[in-house]
């Protein structure tokens, strides 16, 4: 990194003393203009293989044989290329029980995590009563709050509400939706104060009742900003670790984890081989990669229209 | 627009039920705590005042309190710099107009951004693994066979390790960032600089770096606050370790790190959960502070930028 800067600025360096002589200025700048533009595609491709390096081993291992797993040879490409950690991902491990246990968490958090935050928005953007300063004072207040620090209250709370014993996986979800709620409700807020309210007004002349005009109206129109909230909450539950960690317990199999906690068992246990943790951790990547591509261009409008910076 | 009260108070119920029960409680409740003797072996607990924070900010423990504090603030320094660093060059690069294949390479940039951070940390960790991780086996080419980072067993090199980590984790955010204002900076200004004498290196210092102010400061503020408490991308790796002797906290224990494992209890028998509430409760204050500072600030570079 420093290389480059300091090369930058041996570049920048020799640029000034030359800038005297103009004659000379046009011909130079060719020159130093190829030698940075040589040293830009240096750098853009130290970054690449410096974005790609976890990813590109990961790869090659998932395919690499058995026989050479736990190796100190370096293998750049896999000796020879099998499906055989595929197979065992799938076969011998509770791999279907993990999709289910994070699929649900992450569907019913991003449920409820939206119900509540979007309504809550809308009443926060279009009307005004008591309580309503006080209420975006507290929601700000509570962001600073990082959830992990009330770990054991939240185990306390959740033992009460007998959802540790019963359904730990639905005390879970409520915990990443109340986690996430401050943030979407913020963010859908900032987009609802964009929408004219003169739409709705129309709507209710039209003999819309309220409930419609937010149903038909504003939510289609918020569309950018409710998908964007509801992906970060999806996301976040989908890489969570600490929470799960402390409120779900493995059973014999471990069928009842979330995948992250799976992996996490999977790595830590000396006798599993990389091989299958690599090919399980791209099973569960892939997914969420394309739903990350595909929801790309929500997250362009839908996080900054709303104005989450204030 | 005219609507009755009951119909606000529905559209509000769900989310305020949520927070006052599930948000707000557990932070009462450690507030409650911060004020007891209460540890794991002690049901018969009662108040004692501000003695726990009395312990963390001046007394016994004191010395383990500031030590992780001031850890933590330096990995966020190392790490919110390098960030700066590498996401502006990144941006600077594929800002370069004669530059080839633009959307490929933003792409592949962009590629840890877009990957499952929990999915990619533990794999880092293998790959810092001392014996067969590619980094040192990659090493071993170049300097012998005896050759090797002790990555996850040194204090030092752990530390570098989650800095790395980190690093990979959060550039794409702020290349994007970057990228975006420069993009909007208006051609001509560089062009009336560059007709003016200026060199590229002037012009960078003088127009470009004070026009990306307003989108760096507040990114920078909150990626500080959020690398103040990471946890995932680090307890994954090193879970707080490398320790080196008992009732120290390990060389990577920030401040989550510390507060998950005083909770699980990595190292006493005893869980003081009155101790670890004050200590939650003396970061939520920190975290508060820091939040209203960036909205602040925020607020004052919308005025001057606007």
């Amino acid at each position: 990194m420093n290389d480059i800067v300091a090369e930058e600025a041996a570049v920048a360096a020799s640029t000034s003393a030359k800038t005297t002589r103009r004659p000379l200025r046009k011909r130079r700048a060719g020159v130093l203009g190829g030698v940075k533009l040589a040293l830009t595609y240096a750098f853009l491709i130290v970054m690449a293989i410096f974005a790609l390096f976890p990813i590109y081993f990961v790869v090659q291992a998932s395919l690499a044989g058995g026989q050479n797993l736990y190796s100190t040879d370096l293998h750049l490409l896999p000796v020879q290329p099998t499906l055989d950690n595929y197979v065992y991902a799938f076969t011998k491990e509770p791999l279907f029980a993990w999709l289910l246990n994070t699929l649900l968490v992450c569907g019913l958090s991003t449920l409820y995590g939206l119900v509540a935050s979007m309504t809550g928005a809308y009443a926060l953007s279009r009307a005004r009563f008591r309580g309503r300063q006080l209420t975006l004072t507290l929601l700000l207040v509570l962001q600073a709050f990082p959830g992990l620090l009330a770990l054991v209250a939240y185990y306390y709370l959740l033992q009460f509400l007998q959802l540790m014993d019963t359904a730990p996986l639905l005390g879970l979800a409520i915990v990443y939706a109340a986690s996430s709620i401050v943030f979407s409700c913020w963010n859908i807020k900032g987009y609802f104060d964009t929408i004219p309210v003169e739409l709705e007004q129309a709507a209710l002349i039209d003999g819309a009742s309220p409930w419609q005009a937010f149903w038909k109206i504003t939510l289609p129109l918020a569309l950018p900003a409710l998908a964007a909230s509801a992906l970060l909450i999806f996301i976040g539950g989908w890489s969570e670790f600490a929470v799960a960690n402390v409120l779900l317990n493995a059973n014999e199999d471990g069928s009842n984890l979330t995948f992250i906690l799976g992996l996490y068992r999977l790595q830590s246990d000396f006798r599993t081989p990389w091989g299958y943790f690599a090919a399980t951790s791209i099973i569960f990547s892939v997914p969420l990669i394309a739903i990350f591509l595909y929801a790309q261009r929500f997250f362009r409008s839908g996080l900054t229209i709303g104005g989450v910076k204030g | 627009m005219k609507v009755s009260r009951l119909q606000i108070f529905l559209y509000l119920l769900p989310m305020l039920l949520t927070i006052l029960v599930i948000n707000m409680t557990p932070i009462v409740y450690t507030l409650y705590l911060s004020f007891t003797n209460n540890t794991l072996f002690n049901d018969e607990y009662k108040f004692v005042g501000l003695a726990n924070y009395q312990r963390l900010l001046v007394g016994t423990d004191s010395g383990e309190f500031l030590q992780v504090l001031g850890l933590t603030v330096l990995y966020v320094v190392v790490c919110v710099s390098l960030f700066l660093i590498v996401g502006m060059l990144t941006a600077l690069a594929l800002n370069n107009p004669r530059v080839k294949l633009q959307a490929l390479w933003r792409g592949i940039l962009l590629i840890p951004w877009a990957t499952p951070y929990a999915i990619t940390v533990l794999i880092w960790k293998f790959l810092f693994n001392y014996d067969f991780g590619p980094i040192n086996q990659i090493l071993r080419i170049f300097f012998g066979p005896q050759a090797g980072i002790p990555w996850l067993t040194e204090p030092f090199w752990a530390f570098v390790g989650v800095v790395i980590v980190n690093v990979w984790l959060s550039y794409p955010f702020f290349m994007i960032v970057i990228l975006g204002a420069l993009q909007s900076i208006p051609q001509e200004l560089l062009e009336a600089a560059s007709v003016d004498g200026a060199t590229p290196w002037q012009s960078f210092w003088r127009v470009t770096l004070p026009l990306l102010r307003p989108a760096l400061l507040p990114t920078t503020i909150l990626s500080s606050i959020t690398t103040f408490q990471m946890f995932g991308a680090v307890y994954l790796i090193t879970q707080g370790g490398p320790v080196t002797s008992a009732d120290k906290p390990g060389a990577t224990s920030f401040v989550m790190i510390y507060v998950y494992n005083q909770i699980l209890s990595g190292s006493a028998a005893n869980v003081q959960y009155a101790k670890i509430a004050a200590f939650a409760i003396i970061l939520f204050i920190i975290l508060g502070a820091l939040t209203f500072l960036a909205r602040a600030l925020g607020a004052k570079d919308k005025e001057l930028y606007a």
